[in-house]
């Protein structure tokens, strides 16, 4: 065990260092924390505005980042010396998970700030964000194992984004076209309802059934990670 | 230990090799040197991503297989296309590789190894190819396997890293690692051992390495007759366009004379020369070649049957891909069973 938490932590710390001299990443995750400023700034208050950033933020450094260094270690050759060594499959997909995870945290917490975000029930909030935050670390994972090199992954990455930061406004055309209604069951809408019950002074009681979406969402999806892996892996 | 028995691998209707058998001890070090085709095809079997046809590889008794993590731990690999994290400071690289091994020896202590040191806080995109191939090499210094396997290792690189690998190599084998190269290349096979295979679709061939001092010594036996006789020529030049090719007797199947013209058939193709039969017989006779026909020199270690049509008339059929029969006539049949012992 001892073994695991040491190279899961030689690959975080690595893919730390990489990271931060990759200037295509780095300058890709200030995005969300440049429109949180503005938005800030401009006084922006409704949840839908706050979700809008944090939903971006989602696509672009949890699923961002997951994508381009799994593709890179594809890209470079590398993904074969590391399968290679001791580190087993768990453990290499834990340590990119990880630094994903610790970056998506920080900039979401620094969005929060700069827009003045003040949830009623920050525990609720907190809970659904993580989960969320699961959700696109492996929906990057796809991404990462399906395409072959961070140019790829780059493109990839745009349709997600503007899915799931925009998605939230087809809510708007509800009512014209109800088949849109199926979109309120999207990750990302099932979110932005959560923080509106939420800032309504619902309690756990009002949004478990929302958790409940997300965590199946995120379940479904760790699955489809697994399948895609094994399949990847057989083809080679 | 690295033990291959009875490997063998088919792709479609293709022999890549036959039942091949290698055995190497701790400490040992072999090279096999063949095609890239076939080098591919044997790295994949040695590293899992291909299942064998036949046959099992095994090192320290652990069979080779995907999901066995023990074989891996004992193996190490140095492939030709191995990449390495650019952006990574040399030292940071190396940390990286010894945490990922959990390895006892500091990074300070390969650095020297590998010649580095002065160079530890450049960034590895910042190296020449041949630094960063000593740079992948550290990764199997931290490893410590029982086995290691290294395809092309000084493939372009230069003579600096040449001379260190090759002293890595010997302090692996110090410490009880058996090495296995695996090249296409007969110079750098030689340079880091001389138990030299070479593996092809007949099988795996011991290649007879003679040490350079007995040649030496023989050398300054031979040298007042050699001051006297010249030096002996042996090869058979031919003509394709502007080019002159020149063979080895062994290699020529069979010489044909069409129209005043000599073709030297080696391996299905033909090759116009420029001597007569004639001329060729008096070269070709101390190779063990034969004048079986009027127009017809044949090598006669290439052939494989004798066949009788009428009591006047007889064919020799090759030993190779073609199966060539070749014309042979009434006087030449008498003579040939005389060489062969039969009267």
């Amino acid at each position: 065990m001892n073994y695991t938490i040491r190279r899961t932590m030689a690959i975080f710390q690595k893919d730390y260092k990489d990271m931060m001299k990759n200037l295509y990443v780095s300058t890709t995750i200030v995005l969300p924390l440049i429109m949180a400023a503005f938005y800030g700034r401009t006084g922006v208050d409704t949840v839908d505005g706050y979700f809008l950033v944090f939903n971006m933020t989602f696509s672009v450094v949890a699923a961002y980042i997951q994508a381009s260094l799994i593709a890179e270690e594809k890209e470079k050759n590398t993904l074969r010396g590391l399968m290679l060594s001791p580190a087993s499959t768990g453990e290499i997909m834990a340590g990119k998970s990880l630094l994903s995870f610790v970056s998506t945290v920080i900039i979401l917490f620094i969005s929060a700030i700069f827009m003045r975000f003040q949830p009623a029930d920050p525990a609720i909030i907190v809970t659904a964000l993580v989960i969320s935050t699961f959700f696109y670390i492996a929906l990057g994972t796809l991404l990462g194992l399906v395409t072959r090199s961070v140019m790829e992954a780059s493109v990839a990455i745009l349709p997600v984004l503007l899915f799931f930061s925009f998605a939230p406004f087809a809510t708007v055309f509800m009512d014209e076209y109800p088949i849109l209604k199926i979109a309120e069951y999207l990750p990302n809408l099932q979110l932005v309802e959560l923080g509106a019950a939420v800032e309504a002074g619902g309690g756990f009681e009002d949004v478990w059934s929302n958790l409940l979406i997300l965590i199946s969402w995120t379940a479904a999806l760790l699955v489809a990670v697994v399948v895609m892996y094994q399949k990847k892996m057989i083809d080679k | 230990m690295l033990k291959i028995s009875n490997v063998e691998k088919n792709i479609q209707h293709a022999v890549v090799f036959p039942s091949i058998n290698l055995e190497l001890k701790l400490g040992e070090t072999a090279a096999i040197h063949s095609s890239t085709n076939v080098r591919t095809v044997l790295l994949e079997l040695l590293s899992a991503s291909k299942p064998l046809s036949g046959g099992s590889i095994m090192i320290n008794n652990e069979q080779v297989s995907a999901s066995n993590k023990v074989y891996f731990n004992q193996a190490a690999f140095l492939f030709l296309n191995d990449g390495l994290y650019e952006r990574l400071t040399i030292k940071e690289h190396l940390a990286f590789y010894q945490k990922l091994y959990g390895a006892n020896e500091t990074v300070e202590e390969i650095l020297n190894l590998i010649q580095l040191n002065e160079k530890k806080r450049l960034r590895v995109s910042a190296l020449t190819f041949s630094e960063k191939k000593r740079l992948l090499f550290a990764r199997i210094l931290f490893q410590k396997p029982k086995a290691v396997i290294l395809e092309e290792p000084d493939q372009n690189v230069d003579l600096e890293a040449k001379k260190i690998l090759s002293r890595l190599i010997r302090m692996l084998t110090d410490d009880n690692s058996c090495v296995l190269v695996l090249t296409g290349n007969m110079e750098s096979a030689l340079m880091v051992t001389k138990r030299v295979y070479r593996l092809d679709e007949s099988g795996l061939h011991a290649l007879e390495v003679t040490e350079e001092k007995e040649e030496e010594t023989l050398k300054e036996q031979n040298e007042e007759i050699q001051q006297v006789q010249p030096v002996k020529f042996e090869k058979i030049p031919t003509k394709v366009n502007d080019k002159i090719i020149l063979f080895n007797p062994p290699e020529i199947d069979y010489i044909e004379s069409s129209e005043g013209q000599s073709n030297v058939h080696v391996k299905g193709q033909i090759y116009p020369c420029m001597f007569t039969l004639n001329d060729l017989e008096q070269r070709l006779i101390p190779f063990g070649f034969f004048r079986c026909h009027r127009s017809y020199i044949v090598n006669l270690q290439k052939v494989r049957e004798v066949i009788t049509w009428t009591r006047n008339s007889y064919s020799l059929i090759l030993d190779e891909a073609g199966k060539s029969s070749i014309p042979l006539s009434k006087t030449k049949m008498t003579e040939l069973k005389e060489m062969l012992g039969l009267k």
